[in-house]
């Protein structure tokens, strides 16, 4: 999807650009008071000499491989390159490549949009950056007590309400069911903190729902393999009772949708998160309800337009709202009525502006 | 090479020879194993080998085979020279081995050990035809007149049956080659029982009416028996030809050592009077195998223990060492009480064991001597937590040269030592630990030959004298009556007799035999 | 006595100190012929293989049974249809990696290979990505070049003699990268009806795809049983050296057992794509130690020889019917896996008993 985007759109991208251009231009001039020296919440890089770098687990999945081809848009759309980075779910491989990273060419002039592996892996990036001087945004996963008000460089770390997706793809659920029937869970991997609140989201929404019954929750690793095996053992236990499937992911919900194929099983509404391209057509279909999207190659490229601005100039640091440094991004739950404008996605240009990079923020991180 | 013309047997003796060793050489690092060995095998005889451990025999077959490339010299097969590339190599010109580590692949069928990589009509199509394969084998089996049958498992037989198939398997060379061929035997008895010893003796007869043998082994009299002629190898060379019809084991003694071995082998003399207290005292020790055993050693005393296989008397040794879980009973080693849940705890409370399975539980054949030297006793060339090498060798060439033990140098792979020698390297890890108190000797000189045997009773003696006591399991009753102080004879894991054996008193073997049976 | 009687003698040990004390002629020795000290070790031990599969087959029962005895709904028809259903991709991996275990190697290309061919099987049969509409011939050619994979990981590890853990790792990595490369980002959806009935059309209640697994498994068999491969194989796995001495071309026949079973990998991998309707890189997660754990269920000793496809099928099964019990018995997800961990570990314990050598000594 968002590979085919960028050959299908390239003349529009570039209209975007130059429009981003100007608008750079127009803002870099109000904040540009620039210091010398490579340090400080704002820089005075040379467009050309800034390098943009993106880095996610690995590119097998649809969902980072999205995230990576954002960032190829923005990047493209400034004039420049994106450099890639996947390190295969493995953190010390991380850790390497941020090294390496920091340790050619000018570190200053650099920006790292990262997808740290766990909430442990922030820490050392975010000190290797601000050690660095480079500019550094991060999403997903971060300690609680990791601020990133209290660094100069580390413009901000964005990620998602996992109980509002869960809440949201459970309500779309339960309607879908008309508002009383049997549901099965499918969790993901029970110790990360997206498993734990998206069930926890569920929850909230049952509560609601006093005429759905949870008839069984079970892990099936955030796997498609696996949720069709566990999927199908569930309805050998429950037949007919089960009239939904909630899963934490939409691979999960995929396998479910193939169980419920093998099965024969007809009139099962099934439900999930991150909204992949695969997703999105069973939606269309019918054989999926719901899905909620973080919106993959936003999250691509809105780390490095954020680290862009900052670099030239164009955004002060020090200046952003501290409920923005670390803020949960808007979602948008996806079923049949409007699947067709995320099936067919597009990347607004505008929304990468130095001044509309917080345009997505629902508010702060609580702090727990 | 098709002058194969049938030979009528008492025409043997006149007849060219079918294999011929001409000057063959060949050097290993420090050592000169065949140093221009000649010698001739003529068809349908039996030819003896016989030397001593180093003499040798071994690089001599392996050299037959094509295992090992001679330096110089050449083999001639029926008159022609051949330079064998392998084991398949020599049997496609007629020369099998069966060897002396088996060499049947223990989890599949008889019939395919037999046919194996030669599978012939018994591979059709890529498919094997197991009726094919069984009866292919069944011709091989019949020719020795064995009755296993093809389609067994390997592993499930008896171990002097497996050495009847790795017969039949040399033999189906014969329709491969269309000669008669030549078959290595490399110490074929050495863990067979004197029955079983006659049946091999019978097929080695019956083999002789369609090929050549050449028979390797370091029991004497079996040779001569067995040999219509027999050549004594000393240092890579042959240093007599001999008919056995002219000369007795003793003559062969001499021949082999260059000296009078019948009454200087077990080293008599130094048997020496145990003059310590009770070191070992076992009070009804029970495991498997082995029934309410009671006995007691005392320091400086050799005991052996004679009994049949399945009288418990491995178990026994196994137990002591803390090998055979669930063995329960008062051991006391000094007065103190000996663990027998661990092998550790034994070493550490001064028990050594030297096992009869030499290449699996003795030695570990890729290491170095230095480390199956010091294996056992880390400790006492460690400097803190790291072992000391300037120590280490230190104290392993003080005991290379004390044991008189044969080998290039201390990293030399022990693998690549004779037997005897590997067995000193084993005696040389416990005797170096200064708190040895007993040492358990499980068939100590098995498949050594005269010499190092003789050089490992010296060893015992030394170690009897300074106190130590041991526990013998013999190859035979005579080493265990000559070696021992007093004799335990066990049965069905009960002990039946204990006689004394000080030195010119001996008792009766066949008292013991009786006390056996 | 000898009670210990090792069944899984180790390679070309001898049996048992079988010396008796019999006066056997020495020099000088004089003593006469002795009595005839009849050996105990004239009695065959039983194969143990038998024992060995006998324990397995009890660990199944095992399972089975207490599974029965608490849910009843583990003891519908329609269940045992699901077990064997959710088996079927397994069996066919098992019974590939039986091949290379029985050599006494060890193959952790699963989810390489499998995530290659199941990106092949999906862009070469009709898809979402691309025109191509091979059906089965695509198929075939990827199970040609899972019998691909395997071959370069058998001569990798024969002719530049890098140990097998090594050479299948890195044609693991290999593997992913291809997968990869192939995935581009979007994950072809799978058109093809052919391929699609596999999983959802049923004959006498079970799916297309467990009849092929079981057609599968049964070739499996067959080549173990009735090929040079397959019984050089287990030869090779026996005793090496002595395979190698009596002339048979050693390396060509490891490489070609590791070709058999990339080639059952390939099939597994399209059996997965079926399954899962589309091309998913990481198809193959984890399938390398399951595979080998149901291997090692069924009593295929990793260190070789041992054991073989239908051994494995029942570690299959093992598996199976835990992953399945577990759910059915309502045994909660928190601690469904620690729980899986014990009953795997007790399996292999029980399986394995009656090979355990006297000394305990396990590598």
């Amino acid at each position: 999807m968002a590979a085919r985007m960028n050959r299908t759109r390239g003349t529009a991208l570039i209209g975007s650009v130059v429009v981003a251009l100007a608008l750079s231009a127009c803002g870099g001039e109000s904040s540009a008071e620039a210091e010398g020296e490579g340090s400080g919440s704002t820089g005075n890089c040379a467009p050309e000499d800034i390098t943009l770098v993106g880095q996610v687990r690995n590119q097998t999945n649809p969902y980072e491989a999205a995230w990576l081809a954002g960032g190829d848009a923005f990047a493209e759309s400034v004039g420049l390159e994106q450099q890639k980075l996947t390190y295969d779910g493995d953190s010390q491989q991380q850790q390497e490549q941020i090294r390496q990273v920091l340790a050619s060419g000018d570190a200053s002039c650099t920006v790292i949009n990262a997808l740290p592996n766990g909430d442990s892996d922030t820490t050392p990036i975010v000190n290797a950056a601000d050690s660095a001087d480079a500019w550094l945004v991060t999403q997903w996963n971060k300690p609680a007590d990791l601020d990133p008000t209290e660094y100069e460089r580390w413009i901000a770390h964005l990620t998602y309400d996992g109980v509002e997706s869960g809440y949201q793809i459970a309500k779309a659920l339960f309607e879908e069911m008309g508002g009383s029937g049997g549901v099965i869970a499918l969790q993901g991997i029970l110790d990360t903190a997206a498993a734990q609140d998206r069930f926890l989201g569920l929850q909230k929404a049952l509560e609601e729902y006093p005429d759905i019954e949870l008839l069984d929750d079970q892990t099936a690793d955030f796997d498609r393999a696996t949720a069709l095996e566990v999927t199908r053992t569930l309805l050998t236990q429950h037949g007919d009772k089960v009239g939904g499937v909630w899963a934490a992911n939409d691979d999960m919900a995929l396998g479910a949708v193939q169980a419920l194929e093998a099965a024969g099983v007809d009139g099962v509404a099934v439900a999930g998160i991150d909204a992949v391209p695969e997703a999105l057509e069973a939606i269309a279909d019918g054989s999926m309800t719901a899905t909620v999207s973080s919106d993959g190659p936003w999250q691509g490229a809105v780390g490095l337009a954020m680290g862009y601005c900052a670099a030239t100039g164009e955004l002060d640091v020090a200046s952003i709202d501290a409920d923005d440094r670390a803020f949960f991004a808007e979602q948008f739950l996806i079923t049949e009525d409007n699947v067709q404008e995320f099936s067919d996605p597009q990347l607004d240009m505008s929304e990468f502006d130095c001044d509309s990079l917080f345009s997505r923020a629902t508010g702060p991180i609580a702090a727990s | 090479m098709s002058n194969h013309a049938p030979i009528a047997p008492d025409a043997s003796r006149s007849t060219a020879p079918v294999l011929a060793v001409r000057g063959l050489t060949k050097r290993y690092p420090g050592v000169l194993a065949l140093d221009g060995m000649v010698l001739e095998v003529r068809p349908r005889e039996v030819v003896g080998l016989i030397g001593e451990n180093g003499a040798g025999k071994s690089t001599l077959l392996k050299s037959l085979v094509g295992l090992a490339q001679p330096d110089s010299g050449s083999i001639v097969v029926r008159g022609e020279e051949v330079r064998l590339r392998g084991v398949a190599h020599a049997a496609s010109v007629g020369i099998g081995m069966v060897f002396q580590e088996q060499s049947l692949v223990p989890n599949i069928s008889v019939a395919e050990n037999i046919l194996l990589g030669a599978e012939g009509a018994g591979v059709r199509g890529g498919l094997f035809r197991w009726h094919r394969m069984a009866e292919l084998a069944q011709v091989q089996l019949d020719k020795i007149g064995s009755a296993v049958s093809p389609r067994a498992r390997t592993d499930s037989l008896t171990f002097a049956q497996r050495q009847m198939v790795e017969v039949a398997k040399v033999l189906a060379l014969e329709e491969r080659t269309a000669h008669e061929p030549v078959v290595l035997l490399d110490e074929p008895t050495s863990v067979l029982e004197r029955e079983e010893v006659e049946t091999l003796f019978a097929q080695v007869r019956r083999l002789r009416e369609r090929a050549s043998v050449v028979f390797v082994s370091h029991r004497l009299d079996e040779v001569l028996e067995i040999s219509d002629r027999v050549y004594v190898l000393r240092n890579g060379r042959v240093v007599a030809e001999v008919d056995p019809a002219e000369v007795d084991a003793t003559d062969l003694h001499h021949l082999l050592v260059g000296r009078e071995s019948t009454g200087s082998h077990y080293h008599d003399d130094a048997q020496q009077e145990p003059a310590g207290d009770v070191r070992l005292s076992v009070r009804e020790l029970q495991t498997a195998g082995c029934d309410k055993v009671s006995f007691e050693i005392r320091s400086g005393e050799v005991l052996g223990v004679a009994g049949v296989q399945g009288s418990g008397r491995e178990e026994l040794c196994r137990a002591l060492f803390g090998a055979m879980p669930g063995a329960r009973g008062q051991v006391l080693l000094d007065g103190r009480p000996l663990r027998l849940d661990s092998p550790r705890a034994a070493v550490l409370a001064g028990v050594g064991y030297v096992p009869s399975e030499r290449r699996t539980e003795g030695v570990v054949s890729s290491m170095s001597v230095t480390e199956n030297l010091s294996m056992a006793h880390v400790g006492t060339v460690c400097r803190g937590p790291l072992i000391d090498g300037r120590r280490e060798r230190e104290l392993v060439d003080t005991w290379v040269r004390r044991l008189g033990i044969r080998t290039p140098s201390g990293d030399t792979a022990i693998g690549t030592l004779s037997g005897g020698n590997q067995q000193k390297v084993v005696l040389a890890r416990w005797m170096v630990s200064e708190g040895l108190r007993l040492l358990i000797l499980d068939h100590p000189t098995r498949g050594l030959d005269v010499g190092a045997k003789s050089e490992v009773y010296e060893l015992i003696r030394e170690l009897a004298a300074s106190g130590c006591a041991v526990l013998l399991l013999s190859d035979t009753l005579e080493e265990a009556l000559a070696m021992s102080h007093r004799v335990l004879v066990m049965k069905d894991g009960r002990i039946t007799a204990c006689l004394d054996a000080p030195r010119g008193g001996k008792p009766d073997p066949v008292a013991i035999m009786e006390a056996m049976v | 006595m000898a009670g210990d009687t090792t069944p899984h003698a180790p390679t070309r040990s001898l049996e048992p100190a079988p010396l008796a004390d019999a006066p056997a002629p020495g020099a000088g020795g004089g003593n006469g012929d002795a009595p005839g000290t009849t050996s105990g070790r004239a009695r065959a031990t039983r194969s143990a293989d038998v024992v060995q599969t006998r324990a397995s087959l009890i660990a199944l029962a095992v399972l089975v049974v207490v599974f029965a005895a608490i849910s009843p709904q583990f003891r519908t028809v329609g269940n045992l249809q699901q077990i064997i259903d959710a088996a079927a991709v397994l069996a066919v991996l098992a019974t590939g990696i039986t091949f290379v275990l029985l050599l006494g190697a060890i193959d952790l290309s699963l989810p390489g290979v499998i995530g290659a061919c199941a990106m092949t099987v999906s862009l070469l049969v009709a898809n979402s990505r691309n025109t191509q509409d091979l059906g089965l011939l695509g198929i075939g050619l990827t199970i040609l070049l899972g019998a691909g994979f395997g071959l370069l990981s058998g001569v990798l590890s024969t002719r530049l003699r890098i140990p097998t853990f090594m050479t299948t790792l890195g044609m693991s990595a290999i593997g992913l990268g291809i997968a990869t490369i192939l995935f581009a980002g979007v994950r072809p959806v799978v058109l093809d009806e052919g391929l699609g009935a596999w999983a959802a059309h049923r004959i006498g209640g079970f799916t297309v795809m467990s009849l092929l697994a079981v057609a599968a498994v049964a070739l499996g068999w067959a080549i173990q049983r009735w090929t040079r491969i397959g019984r050089y194989a287990a030869a090779i796995g026996g005793a090496e050296d002595i395979v190698l001495l009596s002339g048979v071309p050693v390396a060509r026949y490891k490489t070609l057992a590791f070709g058999v079973a990339g080639a059952f990998y390939g099939l597994g991998a399209v059996m997965l794509t079926a399954r899962l309707g589309s091309g998913v890189v990481e198809a193959g997660a984890g399938t390398d130690f399951a595979a080998i754990t149901a291997a090692v269920i069924g009593g295929t000793l990793l260190s070789g020889g041992r054991g073989g496809v239908l051994q494995s099928m029942i570690g299959v099964l093992a598996l199976t019917v835990l992953a399945n019990g577990l759910i059915l018995t309502g045994v909660s997800p928190y601690v469904q896996q620690a729980v899986q961990g014990v009953i795997v570990v007790l399996a292999v314990a029980v399986a394995t008993w009656p090979v355990r050598r006297r000394l305990g000594v396990v590598k």
